[in-house]
């Protein structure tokens, strides 16, 4: 009898799956995309323009104000010391992790004693999980706005195969503040490979080279009969295009005069480092580029022409740790670089020529770039959701744990139980017992990485187990099951067997966030988030309403003559209203929204009258409240 | 072998129903070779090993239970990760090997560490000619013929280890040597890990 032919499991996929979001959570750029009937689609919250992707970008301009996305990236070209960027680089670390880092963030760094990072944020603690869920919930309002329809909760996000235990847990954590729900944590590579091999039909061995805004990461893959099989992955966290920029900022710093003390200013260099990465993208289409850094708040301009020789020889060296975490994937998947069937090229850094230069000398073939390496995360975490909808089951994803999982053991060496590129899920089983007689606790130590030396891993946990019954020594037989599930994450669970009872045994691990500080941010975030939607929309309307008042005030001597009593009443109560609403400091948004449409709405045959007599060539067409705007 | 407890059709493997797709939880960690409806046995074609891993993922992968109750969901991960611990254990014959010792009441790798006084003199031998050649230019070439016995005495050892799983189902006739053999090649593969550079001298 043949094994397993389950034709069963193939007619069993629902006519119209629940919607699930695909969403690539960027170091620099967040996308977001979706299943629509055959195929995963970019959702594009402004048709008009071609580039979905908002920036992973925060502005706080004052306490409980944020701004986040595109505008919060134009408003930091002015005000760079109110913005962070980059915070996935945060994400999952503690202080000691974070290094240069820190000092991009113009915000005082914190850690707690579970070296959990927050930001002094004008007062108000942030974690780097709750800066991210402000980017998801931009993510999602822009789904939202894409769709015409609240956009779905459920979704899939996507983080660098390279993330370890605590990043992976902190991006979940992320989520959960945001008011999402996680459905799975996919793989950046992975999920590119997913949207290639259904788009181009990819058949064979695939190497996904993405080098992203922060991150770096190389996974060799086999694809066949929809089974996307990852064979091993590498990478590095903290290697992406933030460092090329970071090449060229050096190198401005290293040559413009002015004091020191601008030179660390947090401000200055978020300042400075948006002015390189705009040179950095221009050296991907010209031969050189001019790097202009204008600071009159600190006095300084400087200009200078960058030719890309000099830039490609100055990233050089973080090519070569890229090329070099691709011999470790061969290596560990047991190929040549010649078995590789093709070549992929995700993430936006590989658009620059000296990248794709570099891989394509490596493996010996023209790497492939047919789809948009901005989007191509975003649409594969989108087929990986449409998959867990039940949409169907010709495609299966079997992703690899990039890091390998070790104990502490005797004389602080690491004793490896799941080596890394094991595919996940994955589990394995220790057996403990007591030293002393009546113990009921026993602490271990949990790390990932593979160095030798369990102080040089990274630590997941100094878990405790508590409540084992009291015996002699040694007599206890206590299972402890480390299982890593298919979203990458670790869970230890364990049980005394001895006694027969099954005794359920407390496991807490040390890191992170724990679920009632996931809970309490999730209920802040959305207090916050009505109220400071609610801030923003009334400055808006007061401005507007300004603006507006001004317009009528100026136009209303002339036509008054020409305009009916009635229609004269109208207006003058419709400003009368305007004014007594503005002069409350505290008028809710409704009231403002009520009066702006009133005062549009009388003002209407004071336009009218304006058309005829002055304009009505140029003005044809037009409402009022865009005249006003144009005054 | 049991039956499914959904629809009662007998298993082949103690994961899945063939016959239904319905999850089973086998309660106890199965046997590798039972995972995939295979006979014990250390001679195993890889390639008929990795089809059968493919198929059980495709009915077991947590991914095609996303909709399902926590219950389900949990079971799914958990098969699905002793199908891939029980491939793990199939294609490497030293994890195999200790599997089968524990799995047949022979000694812990912990219980039996006592190794001939000539092994360990032989194994000071080795490190001492690895200290010697640390540091130096020519390290790689001077660790070569080194590097190659070793080699040849971890396939002759292992071969060892294999032949004395032959006698499956039934077990082989001294567990403890089988145990003292593996303490070997562990000792091997540490040197040999020395020598590629992997791990340095305790």
């Amino acid at each position: 009898m043949p094994f397993l032919e389950l034709d069963v499991l193939q007619s069993s996929t629902p006519e119209e799956p629940e919607g699930v979001l695909g969403i690539d959570l960027g170091t620099t750029n967040s996308l977001v995309a979706i299943w629509k009937k055959d195929r995963p689609v970019i959702l594009r919250p402004d048709p008009e323009l071609d580039d979905a992707r908002i920036p992973s970008a925060l502005f706080f301009a004052g306490p409980g104000h944020v701004t986040v996305g595109r505008q919060a990236r134009a408003l930091a070209a002015d005000e760079p010391h109110h913005a962070i960027f980059s915070v996935k680089r945060f994400m999952g670390r503690g202080l000691a992790d974070v290094g240069e880092d820190r000092k991009s963030v113009p915000f005082d760094l914190r850690e707690d004693d579970k070296q959990q990072l927050f930001f002094d944020v004008h007062g108000m603690d942030m974690s780097p999980q709750e800066l991210s869920a402000l980017i998801l919930r931009e993510a999602h309002q822009a789904a939202t706005k894409a769709l015409g329809e609240e956009a779905p909760r459920k979704c899939v996000i996507t983080v660098p195969a390279y993330f370890d235990d605590p990043q992976r847990q902190a991006t979940r954590d992320a989520a959960r503040i945001a008011g999402l729900e996680v459905l799975r944590i996919v793989n950046e590579p992975t999920a590119a490979s997913l949207a290639y091999g259904l788009d181009q039909q990819s058949q064979g061995t695939v190497c996904v080279y993405d080098l992203g805004g922060g991150t770096f990461d190389v996974t060799i893959l086999n694809i066949e009969d929809g089974v996307f099989r990852v064979l091993a992955t590498a990478g590095d966290t903290h290697l992406g295009g933030d460092d090329f920029d970071r090449v060229l900022v050096d190198l401005a710093l290293g040559e413009l005069e002015a004091p020191e003390s601008v030179k660390t200013d947090a401000g200055f260099l978020t300042g400075l480092r948006l002015a390189a990465e705009r040179t950095k993208h221009e050296l991907s289409v010209r031969e050189s580029a001019d790097l202009h850094v204008v600071a009159p708040r600190h006095g300084v301009a400087w200009r200078r022409t960058v030719t890309r020789e000099e830039f490609e020889s100055r990233i050089a060296v973080h090519l070569e740790r890229t090329l070099a975490a691709c011999k470790l994937a061969l290596s560990d998947a047991g190929l040549e670089a010649n078995s590789i069937d093709e070549v992929i090229l995700v993430g936006g850094s590989t658009r620059i020529p000296a990248v794709s230069r570099a891989v394509g000398s490596f493996f010996g073939k023209t790497p492939q770039s047919g789809l948009n390496p901005d989007e191509v995360v975003a649409l594969g975490a989108a087929v990986q959701g449409h998959v867990l909808a039940g949409g169907t089951r010709d495609v299966l994803l079997l992703d690899v744990t990039p890091l390998s999982l070790g104990l502490e053991t005797y004389g602080g060496a690491t004793s490896k139980i799941i080596q890394r590129n094991s595919p996940i899920p994955s589990q394995a089983t220790e057996g403990y017992t007591t030293q002393a007689d009546n113990q009921t606790g026993i602490q271990f130590h949990v790390v990932q990485g593979e160095r030798e030396m369990a102080a040089d891993c990274r630590t997941l946990g100094r878990f405790e187990l508590k409540g084992i019954p009291p015996m002699p020594a040694g007599m206890p037989r206590i299972a402890v099951r480390f299982a890593i599930d298919a979203d990458g994450i670790l869970t230890v669970t364990a049980k005394e067997e001895s006694t027969g009872t099954n005794a359920s045994i407390e496991v807490r691990p040390m890191h992170g966030l724990d679920d009632d500080e996931v809970e309490r941010m999730l209920h802040a975030s959305f207090e916050n988030a009505q109220s400071d939607f609610d801030a923003s929309r009334a400055a808006n309307l007061r401005v507007e309403l300004a603006t507006m008042m001004a317009a009528v005030e100026k136009n209303f001597v002339q036509v008054q003559t020409a305009l009916d009593r009635e229609s004269i009443e109208d207006l003058e109560e419709a400003r009368a209203n305007v004014t007594a609403a503005l002069a409350q400091a505290d008028t809710p948004v409704a009231a403002l929204q009520a009066v702006r449409d009133a005062l549009e709405q009388a003002a209407l045959p004071m336009a009218a009258q304006l058309m005829d007599a002055v304009a009505k060539k140029a003005l044809s067409g037009k409402s009022f409240s865009q005249m006003s705007e144009e005054d | 072998m049991t039956a499914c407890t959904s629809c009662g059709v007998e298993l082949q493997t103690p994961l899945v129903c063939g016959a239904c797709g319905a999850l089973q939880d086998p309660g106890t960690e199965p046997a590798p070779h039972e995972v995939f409806g295979l006979d014990p046995s250390f001679h195993v074609d890889v390639k008929d090993v990795e089809k059968r891993l493919m198929k059980l993922s495709r009915a077991l992968h947590p991914d095609f239970f996303a909709g399902a109750d926590e219950a389900t969901r949990e079971l799914a991960e958990r098969n699905t990760a002793r199908a891939n611990a029980a491939f793990e254990l199939l294609t490497d014959p030293v994890a195999l090997a200790d599997w089968w010792i524990l799995e047949l009441g022979g000694p812990a790798e912990k219980d039996e560490r006592q190794m001939p006084p000539a092994f360990l003199m032989e194994v000071m031998e080795w490190n001492e000619a690895i200290d010697d050649a640390d540091g130096s230019d020519d390290r790689a070439s001077r660790l070569a013929p080194l590097s190659n016995e070793l080699e040849s005495q971890r396939a002759s050892v292992l071969d060892t280890v294999v032949r004395a799983f032959d006698s499956l189902p039934h077990p082989p006739s001294d567990l403890v040597a089988v145990r003292r053999q593996l303490n070997v090649i562990r000792y091997l593969n540490r040197a040999l890990a020395r020598i590629r550079g992997e791990v340095n001298a305790l």
